[in-house]
């Protein structure tokens, strides 16, 4: 990746960042959007999965801070889900919107069933209730709003020359 | 070449191990260990985020308190609207509860429903009747005055003209005893509709505006001292032996909703204390009564009577209908 390259990654890496923590908590849904996820994805397709696994742990472990009862348990989903990523990077290469939605989907799904299973703090139905309810519904509004951010920050991730 | 790759592989194996190890160590830390770590990284790395975090969070809870808050104030709003009503209802209620402690006995409470029917504009239907002790022309009241009479009694409700009905009439006298006459609706225009007019007033009782008009108990009909209206101005008529008054009622149709019937004996024994004196007497221990703030009370002199005239023949409505109810 060129220099212009990392640093317009980085741009789009923190600024999903801040709408995670600006406009997530505005919106206030149960069914969130996980912009945090988005970003992390978009980073890993770009670097090698061990480094990919190593951010995802560093962002997981800056994210479960704020939330010191599961600690560790974001960082555990973020690095499987980013070595995944990155591990398949090449179809994230395929310039094709709805692969790319249903990898978002599939990662922030993945992320919460690893997330959720990892925290210990809910059994029977509640935990069926967020795996196979919630997880999905936030899974889809991340998928959405992932393919959303995707074509809005095309001219940024995307080198105009290539 | 495929060395190198292995090579890779192998190092990106060992960094998701070594992160997959991080993770769980976190996780597996106790908690004086891991509380002091999370608070440090939230201090430290994620400072601002935490900031942006939370000013996000009280935006969201502003916007969702703004709701809230216009729905209080729109329902504050709305009730403020209804409190001078509830006010007044709550005042005149609180006047008949004084009416009939002043009373004591010998009285049946009733609501007086209005009817806007065409013709029962003068009517109202009582929520009484003969199985609670309401009897055919037994007098109606409320604590500002007289109210009317009652005409037909069912077993659980009545029927009782009020002091506009064209049929109505009262004995009545200045509450001084200085002037006689009787009472009837003033059949005037709109405006002057509701008004009662004193008529039959002997040529030397010349009545000032203000001068308290009560029953004077002639008839038999309605009991002594039952405030009637106040006098607001002589009326001119044809009539040249005999002064005609108009008079300003003293209860207002729109304040009839909660009456009283007396009761043959309660007529009977007279109800010259219940309206005599300090209004506030006719009230339960209720300071601070709006009653208070009315017009002056109705003070009567003991034993005026007896110097009536005796032109009684027409001196009640009831009297009237009594001889035409007994044949």
């Amino acid at each position: 990746m060129s220099p212009i390259g990392i640093v317009r990654t980085v741009i789009a890496f923190l600024l999903l960042v801040v709408l995670h923590f600006s406009v997530r908590p505005l919106l206030g849904w149960h069914a969130e959007i996980d912009f945090l996820l988005i970003a992390l994805l978009l980073v890993a397709v770009r670097v090698r999965p061990g480094t990919a696994a190593v951010l995802g742990c560093v962002l997981g472990l800056l994210a479960d801070s704020l939330t010191p009862g599961a600690f560790g348990a974001g960082a555990l989903g973020m690095s499987g889900v980013a070595f995944a990523a990155s591990w398949l990077k090449a179809a994230f290469f395929a310039d094709n919107l709805a692969l790319n939605g249903f990898f978002f989907f599939a990662g922030r799904w993945a992320y919460a069933i690893v997330y959720v299973l990892a925290e210990h703090q809910r059994h029977g139905v509640e935990l069926a209730q967020e795996v196979f309810v919630w997880a999905p519904l936030s899974a889809a509004a991340t998928a959405g709003a992932g393919i959303v951010l995707l074509v809005l920050m095309r001219p940024l991730l995307e080198p105009s020359g290539a | 070449m495929a060395r190198a790759v292995a090579s890779g592989t192998r190092a990106d194996v060992a960094l998701l191990a070594v992160s997959a190890f991080v993770a769980f160590a976190a996780l597996a830390l106790p908690a004086h260990l891991r509380d002091p770590l999370a608070a440090t990284l939230r201090r430290t790395f994620i400072a601002p985020l935490v900031t942006l975090q939370r000013n996000a969070e009280l935006g969201r809870t502003a916007l969702v308190r703004h709701d809230a808050e216009t729905t209080v104030r729109d329902s504050v709003a709305l009730r403020a609207l209804l409190v001078p009503e509830l006010e007044a209802e709550n005042d005149r209620l609180r006047r008949t509860l004084g009416l009939g402690h002043a009373l004591g006995w010998g009285f049946v409470p009733a609501e007086a429903l209005h009817s806007r029917a065409l013709g029962e504009e003068f009517t109202v239907t009582l929520t009484r009747g003969s199985r609670s002790g309401v009897r055919p022309f037994a007098p109606v009241v409320a604590a500002e005055g007289l109210v009317g009479m009652v005409e037909t009694v069912d077993p659980t409700m009545s029927l009782a003209i009020i002091w506009a009905h064209p049929d109505f009439r009262v004995s009545a006298m200045s509450a001084d005893g200085s002037a006689f006459g009787i009472v009837k609706a003033h059949l005037g225009s709109v405006p002057e509709r509701y008004l009662l007019e004193l008529s039959g007033v002997q040529l030397s009782a010349a009545l000032a505006p203000g001068t308290p008009i009560v029953s004077s108990g002639v008839g038999g009909v309605y009991p002594r001292g039952i405030p009637v209206g106040r006098i607001i101005s002589e009326l001119k008529t044809s009539e040249g032996w005999a002064r005609t008054y108009l008079v300003q009622p003293a209860v207002q149709p729109y304040d009839i909703s909660s009456v009283l019937v007396l009761e043959p004996r309660r007529v009977v024994a007279g109800v010259q204390t219940v309206w005599a004196g300090d209004s506030a007497r006719h009230r339960g221990p209720l300071p601070g009564d709006s009653v208070l703030h009315r017009s002056g009370p109705f003070v009567l002199p003991r034993d005026t009577v007896p110097d009536v005239p005796d032109d009684s023949t027409d001196s009640d409505s009831t009297s009237a209908s009594r001889s035409a109810a007994q044949p």
